[in-house]
């Protein structure tokens, strides 16, 4: 995939299960099941770049954040930050965390109600970078100018706040640190059509101030087509296409890729695309998954080895990497 | 063409304890048989609370229609009484939201809660209120003795009944109809719930049918065949559909008409295609360069400068001036008047005033 | 520099606290508990400063016996008349009155310092740890208030600070229980792990956002609450396990003149109603407190 060198981060094989237990006992142990979150996942996001993990509820790619992000520790594989493992290595989440930030999707509930903006802008320099008052003060100052809003909205609560201010104020905090890279999780989902477009401007107007590498979690292709320079597509755990944004979007070779995206709404009647998508059935459980492709009971084009084997990402065209059995019939 | 629904120059008002908020304000709407037609804005601009008086459901007491008419086949909805409406409401008119979970009851089973709409529209058609009387007359067959007032355990509810509940089922693209007749909605997804909603809906037989943001919480695919679904339905079973969205492209995608309405007003009021192709006002042109469209090579998005206005406070002169990228002196002084430019293509702007 | 974006103006009005309260008054009952309240209040603070400075503020020394006019009926020179020791009743209820608020606010207070405390801890460390906390609170919970009171008033002899304590030791458990349920509601919100994201132990999450964030919740619990605290502390007194004659309270006021009930009902039915109206006030005003946040919502 990419160089190693450039890469700000970087997963290897990456796993996250989460154990079931029967019924209310705490300690049984008998019949353990597991919800395959993540599956399997090796991504990277390159220096000044920004990589879109697009797909729909349930396919792991919220997990596949936090995991990342250390909020949860991995079940299995590896994550390296700026060339350094950090899931077993001796990094400590502070450390970290002065170079990785999150922005969440949820605006309303991304700032402590009962704090002022200044504060929670300031909190992670507080809690990082152990600076005195003043300098956060004035950190905080610039970190509001960045985003486009003025020195009062310091002293606000997020309640006056709207919810494309409260987005900013989390972009604020988030950028505070001068972090390398600034996890997105769904940041526009949850506003309105013309506050979605000043933030994902604002965002790619930061990331060229301020040098910074993106992974955007999102479910609308749409935003991830605006945004990215590279496009991952998480189904049931794993990666089923990876590849620059533009080739992935206009040459999809996955059956999975092919009906996202033909599901996606265009805004032009005359291209009524979603009329056209061929998709039955329903996402699998995460516990059970169907032997081999997970895809397959929904794919038009499955056949016999589909069930058996589940197929690895191959690069079907340079740095476009597909995992599936017959991606050729695709084109 | 057949007109089915018109609302004249309606105004809608909520008091909330703190203001008053003008949430639709003179808005007129004419929607006919088989169309469907798309109300697009964004959040605020009053497109539910449009579609709740339609169906009589505003909140008894926060809001007040304070003006206008909703005309439905000839008749004025808000002059009836409770009575009166809830005949509408479930026979003609049905209507289904946004979170299928919350809409359906979660200790009845799939099937009961269709039956009880289908024993609902039955009771109605015969004129009886309650259904136990419908049930012994109608269903006789194969029913348990006794009338009950819903339909309560799984083998009492009558063969016919089960099978016209299928049919409903097979409607809306359910693959194994018997299966989740026995489901409870928890054990269902999303998409699976949003086509019993939908399911339900029909089995009224509604002329119109209005679906509140039906897709917004579900998964693009899903939602991709929950729209395909809705515009077969229009021709299978007549019904028309009046779909409030804030997606201005899921509205291009299946409407055949869309209506762009904006702090509780009409900006734009025109044919899919038409919209689309030449957007007239700034507002609906502002929208359009602020979507990401997936498609286009250049990729510049133009965000709409400024924010929605308070509706608490009565404004003059055009609602959309603050933001207006083409605003004229006239934008400030008066409320723009509805303008029909060409055949059906209504727009509410002074830049278009002969 | 971001040229393209305009700088933003707040839109939502400053805050709202002042019309939260306005909505507290649109309402007859809580106006009356709000005035009840702010009487009781008045008085108990009146009684506190006149002892601390020493001067004296009822008509009459609450403790000066005069048996000659003993058992007198309320008139102009005695409002609530005399006991059966030629005490002014009047002046000693009004002494009394800062007993049993204290006793109230403190023992709510406290409860929901350390129901808070308990409550959040157990939520976010999880696991055995919130196990145990929760089913201490549970034992806690089961013990009666008399009966420990008893104990408490057998093992360190009776009095104000001691009932206090007593109740101190009990009361906080259903605090806990809310406290928790909020703790774990508020868990799973971002700021929360935004605050991990900016290097907070959980330690210093739990004092920086979740005890802010649960403290209204907490506040609306325990203005319904004071109301059964003034009645437990009055019925604890009236069993004698708090200030011992001749310092004046409430509830032995009640059970000293029980007997002349019949020759001199103004005795026992004075103090009585001093703490029903107390508890009505409060309780009314509680629920004022609670209707008012819910709209406001």
């Amino acid at each position: 995939m990419t160089n190693e060198a450039e890469a700000v981060l970087r997963t290897q094989d990456l796993k996250k299960y989460f154990p079931i237990r029967k019924g209310l006992n705490p300690f049984s142990r008998t019949e353990d099941k597991f919800v395959r979150a993540v599956d399997g996942v090796s991504i990277s996001v390159p220096e000044g770049r920004t990589v879109a993990v697009v797909g729909e509820s349930g396919c792991g790619k919220t997990t596949l954040a936090r995991t990342v992000a250390l909020m949860t520790p991995p079940t299995s594989g590896q994550v390296y930050f700026d060339g350094k493992e950090i899931t077993k290595g001796r990094i400590e989440r502070a450390e970290l965390y002065r170079h990785m930030q999150m922005v969440f999707q949820d605006p309303e509930s991304s700032l402590d109600p009962r704090m002022k903006v200044g504060a929670s802008i300031g909190e992670p320099l507080e809690g990082l970078m152990r600076w005195n008052r003043d300098v956060i003060r004035d950190a905080v100052k610039r970190s509001l100018t960045a985003v486009g809003l003025s020195d009062e909205f310091a002293s606000r609560l997020p309640g006056q706040l709207s919810g494309g201010q409260k987005q900013r104020v989390a972009i604020a905090r988030a950028i505070s640190t001068q972090p390398k890279l600034i996890i997105l999780d769904e940041p526009t989902s949850a506003l309105d059509a013309s506050v979605q477009a000043q933030i994902l401007r604002l965002l790619i107007e930061l990331q060229k101030e301020f040098k910074l590498s993106y992974m955007l979690i999102t479910h609308n292709i749409a935003v991830a087509q605006y945004m990215s320079d590279v496009m991952a597509v998480m189904y049931a755990g794993y990666l089923v296409e990876y590849g620059p944004t533009r080739t992935v979007i206009t040459k999809p070779r996955h059956p999975y890729t092919i009906a996202l995206i033909k599901s996606a709404p265009i805004p032009d009647p005359e291209r009524r695309n979603l009329l056209q998508v061929e998709i039955k059935g329903e996402v699998p459980s995460a516990i059970n998954p169907p032997p081999g492709c997970r895809f397959n009971p929904r794919c038009p084009y499955a056949e016999e080895t589909c069930t058996k084997e589940n197929p690895s990402l191959r690069e079907i065209a340079p740095g476009h990497f597909v995992a599936c059995h017959f991606a050729e019939k695709t084109e | 063409m057949d007109t089915l629904l018109s609302i004249e120059d309606l105004t809608v008002v909520y008091d909330t304890a703190f203001r008053r908020v003008t949430a639709v304000d003179n808005v007129s709407v004419d929607l006919k048989r088989d169309e469907f037609l798309a109300v697009v804005g964004e959040s605020g601009c009053g497109k539910s609370t449009l579609g709740l008086t339609v169906i009589g459901l505003l909140p008894k007491n926060t809001a007040q229609v304070t003006a206008g008419a909703v005309r439905y086949k000839d008749t004025d909805l808000l002059k009836l009484d409770r009575g009166k409406i809830r005949d509408y409401r479930g026979t003609e008119i049905a209507m289904i939201f946004q979170e299928p979970l919350t809409s359906l009851s979660p200790v009845y089973r799939v099937e009961e809660q269709i039956a009880e709409a289908i024993l609902v529209r039955e009771a109605r058609k015969a004129g009886h209120l309650f259904t136990g009387k419908v049930m012994q007359e109608t269903y006789r067959t194969n029913s348990a003795p006794g009338p009950s007032r819903f339909p309560k355990l799984h083998g009492r509810i009558s063969l016919n009944l089960r099978n016209e509940i299928i049919e409903y089922l097979k409607l809306v693209r359910i693959a194994d109809p018997e299966q989740v007749l026995d489901r409870y909605p928890f054990e269902l997804s999303g998409g699976m719930t949003q086509r019993v909603m939908i399911a339900m809906a029909l089995s009224q037989e509604p002329a119109l049918l209005i679906a509140d943001e039906p897709t917004t919480a579900l998964d693009v695919t899903t939602q991709a065949q929950v729209l395909k679904l809705m515009k077969e339905l229009i021709k299978k079973v007549r019904t028309s559909i009046l779909l409030v969205t804030h997606d201005l492209a899921v509205a291009s995608q299946v409407a055949d008409r869309v209506i762009v309405m904006y702090a509780g007003e009409i900006a734009e009021d025109a044919d899919v295609h038409s919209l689309f192709s030449k957007p007239l006002h700034p507002y609906t042109h502002g929208l359009l360069s602020c979507v990401p469209s997936g498609y286009k090579d250049e990729n510049e998005l133009h965000p709409i400068a400024g924010t929605l206005p308070d509706l608490s406070v009565q404004s003059v002169g055009c609602k959309f001036a603050p933001r207006c990228p083409r605003v004229m002196k006239s934008c400030h002084v008066q409320r723009p008047q509805a303008v029909t430019t060409e055949k059906d293509h209504r727009v509410s702007c002074f830049l278009y005033d002969k | 520099m971001i040229a393209t974006l305009k700088e933003q103006k707040l839109t939502r009005t400053p805050s709202s606290f002042r019309s939260t309260l306005s909505l507290l008054f649109r309402n007859k009952e809580s106006i009356i508990g709000f005035a009840i309240v702010a009487i009781y209040l008045a008085v108990g603070l009146a009684v506190t400063i006149a002892n601390a400075l020493n001067f004296q503020i009822t008509p009459y020394e609450p403790i000066q016996q005069n048996v000659g006019a003993s058992l007198g009926a309320p008139s102009p020179s005695h409002l609530f008349g005399t006991d059966f020791l030629g005490r002014d009743v009047f002046s000693r209820v009004i002494a009394s009155i800062p007993n049993g608020l204290v006793a109230s606010f403190c023992v709510v207070a406290v409860a929901i310092c350390v129901g808070a405390l308990i409550g959040s801890v157990a939520a976010f460390k999880g696991g055995l740890f919130d196990e145990l906390l929760m089913r201490f609170t549970d034992v806690i919970f089961s013990l009666p208030a008399l009966v420990i009171a008893m104990v408490i008033a057998v093992a360190l002899g009776p009095g104000l600070t001691h009932m206090m304590i007593a109740l101190m030791v009990i009361w906080w458990p259903p605090y806990a229980r809310v406290a928790r349920g909020e703790a774990l509601r508020i868990s799973h919100q971002n700021y929360i792990e935004a605050a991990r994201f900016a290097g907070q132990r959980t330690g210093q999450i739990i004092l920086k956002h979740v005890l802010p964030n649960i403290s209204m919740t907490l506040l609306v619990y325990a203005t319904l609450d004071v109301a059964t605290v003034v009645l437990t502390y009055a019925g604890l007194s009236y069993l004698g396990l708090s200030v011992r004659p001749p310092l004046p309270d409430l509830g032995e006021m009640i059970s000293t003149s029980q007997e002349y009930l019949i020759l001199a009902p103004w005795l026992p039915v004075i103090p009585g109603l001093i703490i029903a109206v107390l508890v009505i006030g409060f309780s009314l005003l509680g629920d004022g407190i609670r209707d008012a946040l819910e709209a406001a919502a």
